[in-house]
């Protein structure tokens, strides 16, 4: 349907006007100008943000150098978790552009995993594709493509080529003629106010009795407080890709056109702002 | 069901996140933990009957790495991957600069590494089990180098 198509377009172009500025105690031979970029909402911020470190290296001597890294509002952001996600989570409630402040001391060992090298975002990238075609199809789908459909996979995302991953991606969003969707659904749910990284289980996209599971009956089932009270005003909302999706939404259907790149659906849950 | 003879040995408990030390499974009952602040999570949703604190894990060794003496390990819920893997090197008495790396394999009978995925290392193995343990427990295999496709 072309309709859908357009909607894996709209997620895939996704962009957060974004503000960096160097952090005020970084060490710099001179002033340093904050930098503006679009970022894409699909992407990590480890593998598009060269142009950055390149701006800020130029105001700095080379031993006051190391990992970069990048916090918003106190909050370190894990750069292997997608850039959309990160901001719906955490900044979408606040005006644009997006304020992120960058280090290149102190690295916080105890919030952030180390990024070496593209190396390390693509196997990262690479085996969140796997567990969830674990999920979807007991790996049956990524296991009979060739080592090339897989670099594909992770050109396309690199390069910002939506056809060249596409090709590769919709044999993963396929499901077998006599099945009605996946196996199970790959999503995780995040929440600010919980202690838990974020919620993921088994979970079919169609119950016993053949009725589509929707987002609702997902949210019910494995995280009721994003969806309480279930009479009167809501208390959270529930985004993804920067949009409130009706809870009514079909689950198999948000899995095929709502998914970031790696397959899985990342599901922010916050609480509402009030006026 | 038959048992493997465990030993009921008592680990530290590691002072980085993650929390209490790992468990031996011994058939009793287990005396009851010492609270510890790190290894609980406040405000988790658990559906009600999932009151397991702590799960199985086995962990078997891939390759040239050195096997564990113990291989099935009663872990809690909220202990990352990282967590593990830390556990793992003390135990087996690696330097800090030697890597290792776990993987969980999707089909239990088979151990082939290339249909197996990593999971990130700040992954909780609680989650984990949810999605992939089966017979009540959670198979991870462990390795000393990145033989993964």
């Amino acid at each position: 349907m072309t309709d859908d198509k357009d909607v894996l377009r709209d997620v895939w172009f996704g962009r957060i006007p974004t503000c960096f500025t160097l952090y005020q105690d970084e060490i710099t031979e001179r002033e340093a100008e904050p930098y503006y970029l679009l970022l894409p909402r699909v992407s990590y911020l480890t593998l598009v943000t060269d142009k950055v470190k390149k701006h800020f290296q130029k105001v700095m001597r080379q031993e006051d150098i190391s990992e970069i890294w990048f916090e918003y509002e106190g909050t370190p952001l894990k750069w292997h978790y997608p850039i959309g996600l990160l901001f719906d989570l955490l900044a979408s409630s606040s005006a644009l552009p997006w304020n992120i402040t960058v280090h290149f001391k102190s690295f916080p060992e105890k919030d952030l995993l180390h990024c070496p090298s593209k190396d390390a975002i693509e196997a990262h990238f690479m085996s969140c594709v796997k567990e969830a075609d674990a999920l979807k199809h007991k790996s049956q789908v990524i296991n009979e493509m060739q080592k090339k459909d897989h670099k594909q996979l992770w050109m396309g995302l690199q390069n910002d080529r939506f056809d060249q991953f596409w090709a590769i991606n919709r044999k993963l969003m396929e499901y077998p003629a006599e099945e009605n969707g996946f196996r199970y659904i790959p999503f995780r749910i995040y929440q600010t106010t919980t202690e838990r990284p974020f919620i993921q289980k088994l979970f079919r996209p169609v119950a016993a009795d053949g009725q589509p599971h929707t987002l609702g009956d997902l949210l019910k089932e494995v995280c009721p407080s994003a969806i309480a009270p279930e009479d009167g005003e809501r208390r959270n909302q529930v985004m993804i890709h920067g949009i409130e999706p009706m809870l009514e939404t079909p689950l198999q259907w948000l899995s095929e056109h709502l998914s970031y790149p790696d397959n899985f659906l990342h599901i922010s849950i916050i609480p509402k702002q009030t006026e | 069901m038959a048992e493997e003879p465990e030993s009921v040995l008592q680990l530290p408990s590691t002072a980085a996140a993650g929390g209490e030390g790992l468990t031996d499974v011994s058939p009793e009952t287990a005396t009851p933990e010492p609270p510890s602040s790190a290894a609980v999570s406040p405000g988790t949703e658990e559906p009600s009957g999932d009151t397991k604190k702590k799960i199985d894990i086995l962990l078997k060794a891939v390759g040239d790495t050195p096997i564990m003496k113990t291989k099935k390990w009663a872990v809690e819920r909220t202990r990352t991957i990282q967590g593990l893997i830390d556990f793992i090197k003390k135990f087996l008495k690696l330097v800090a600069s030697e890597q290792l790396c776990c993987f969980c394999p999707i089909l239990l009978k088979f151990i082939y590494v290339n249909q197996s995925f990593a999971p990130s290392p700040d992954q909780e193995v609680g989650t984990l089990y949810e999605c992939f343990g089966s017979d009540g427990k959670l198979v991870l295999h462990y390795c000393k180098s990145q033989a993964w496709g």
